[in-house]
């Protein structure tokens, strides 16, 4: 019963670290973490697993590892002598933690090197113009209206709103068609 | 024909635009040479071209006063631009000469209206004038650049492909930004699905418009 608390707590901890440094959410502090998983340890002692996890969750992320390398780290880990060691339940806590947020954990590695805003979203709508104050327009043809959202992470959305005729809209297609050629080269590449 | 009837249903609507009267009475003994000069720079004026030099030589050549050119072509400028208003499947030829003659405009420069109004140059008068019509901005200058995310002060290994964009639109704004790969795929989706519906849009023959 001991050992899933235990386990429990060990991944509460990994999840609270997660939640502070990769997902920027500051409500999760160390104090909070301590008196919510680990209420028995005193100050010193959770500081230093604290900080021993968070040190390992770093070494992980930063590497990407896959999970022949994870686990080749952990085995390397846990056979280290002294208080260093890692323990049994300390390595399987890691190896769940990072199967099921790897992916996650690595966007948000990835969004804290981007500097230009991104974009969120967009919406479209195609239009038929039929009239205007100077004159009738029935003959033209549709028209796309689209808004693009933009924003940078942590800020507020920017709109932009265009309109496109059949043209502009066959040109930014074929635009897309050379930007995926591109991309295709790179990602089979490597 | 009734008289009646044909004001009834003139392309100018009940009441003629005092211009287009004051023009009917002012173009009586316009010779045609003149009068197709005229009309030369008020299509280029509704095209949206600068005609003040074209207006300024006729001026200095003619005979006649300036007061009365001005009449002249602001009534001219007002006759095409309200024909134009009108798709051709509302306003027939026929009834165009036909107001134009109401007014006693002289039959040779009706023809010569006439086939500014539903000859070849049609198309270019309706781009010309719908370009003044309220719009969105457009996208002037699309550039795109694909980089791959090597390495990161967070990531060792990155390895990630992005998009950058950055467009510049018509009202001289510059927009950047960057699109992850699984937005850019989003996006490309997208722009072919308007694509597609455009082209349906004009398939479909219930959208043309009559009135």
């Amino acid at each position: 019963m001991a050992d899933v608390e235990a386990t429990k707590s060990l991944s509460g901890l990994l999840n609270g670290i997660a939640q502070r440094v990769y997902y920027g959410n500051p409500e999760i502090t160390e104090q909070l973490l301590r008196e919510q998983l680990f209420p028995d340890l005193n100050q010193d002692q959770f500081t230093a697993l604290h900080d021993r996890m968070k040190a390992l969750l770093k070494s992980i992320a930063a590497a990407d590892m896959d999970h022949a390398q994870l686990e080749a780290f952990l085995t390397a880990q846990t056979k280290r002598q002294g208080s260093s060691g890692l323990t049994a339940e300390q390595a399987a806590a890691l190896s769940r933690f990072w199967k099921s947020q790897r992916v996650r954990v690595r966007e948000s590695l990835l969004a804290q090197s981007r500097w230009e805003p991104g974009l969120r979203g967009l919406s479209w709508r195609v239009d038929l113009q039929t009239a205007a104050s100077r004159g009738d327009a029935a003959h033209s043809g549709p028209v796309a209206l689209m808004e693009l959202e933009l924003g940078r992470a942590g800020q507020d959305s920017e709109f932009v709103c265009l309109e496109f005729d059949e043209t502009k809209v066959n040109q930014v297609l074929k635009k897309m068609a050379d930007i995926q050629k591109s991309i295709d080269s790179i990602v089979q590449r490597s | 024909m009734s008289a009646s009837h044909a004001r009834d249903s003139s392309f100018l609507g009940g009441r003629i635009p005092p211009e287009i009267e004051s023009m009917s009475r002012n173009v009586k003994d316009v010779d045609q040479e003149l009068f197709r000069k005229l009309l030369k720079a008020v299509v280029s004026a509704l095209e949206g071209k600068d005609c003040r030099e074209a207006m300024k030589s006729i001026a200095e050549s003619s005979t006649i006063p300036q007061e009365r050119l001005g009449h002249i072509v602001a009534g001219m400028y007002r006759v095409l631009s309200e024909a134009i208003r009108i798709p051709t499947s509302s306003l027939k030829q026929e009834a165009f000469k036909e107001d134009l003659r109401e007014l006693r405009v002289p039959e040779d420069f009706i023809t010569d209206f006439s086939s500014v109004v539903f000859g070849n140059r049609r198309a270019a008068l309706e781009a010309a004038t719908s370009r003044n019509d309220p719009h969105l901005p457009t996208v002037e200058d699309f550039k795109w650049r694909v980089d791959v995310a090597i390495s990161t002060s967070s990531l060792a290994r990155a390895l990630q492909p992005s998009v950058l964009m950055q467009m510049k639109l018509s009202d001289g704004s510059f927009h950047r930004f960057e699109v992850p790969v699984s937005k850019f795929q989003e996006l490309r989706y997208n722009v072919a699905l308007i694509l597609k519906e455009m082209n349906d849009l004009e398939k479909r023959s219930i959208l043309q418009i009559q009135d």
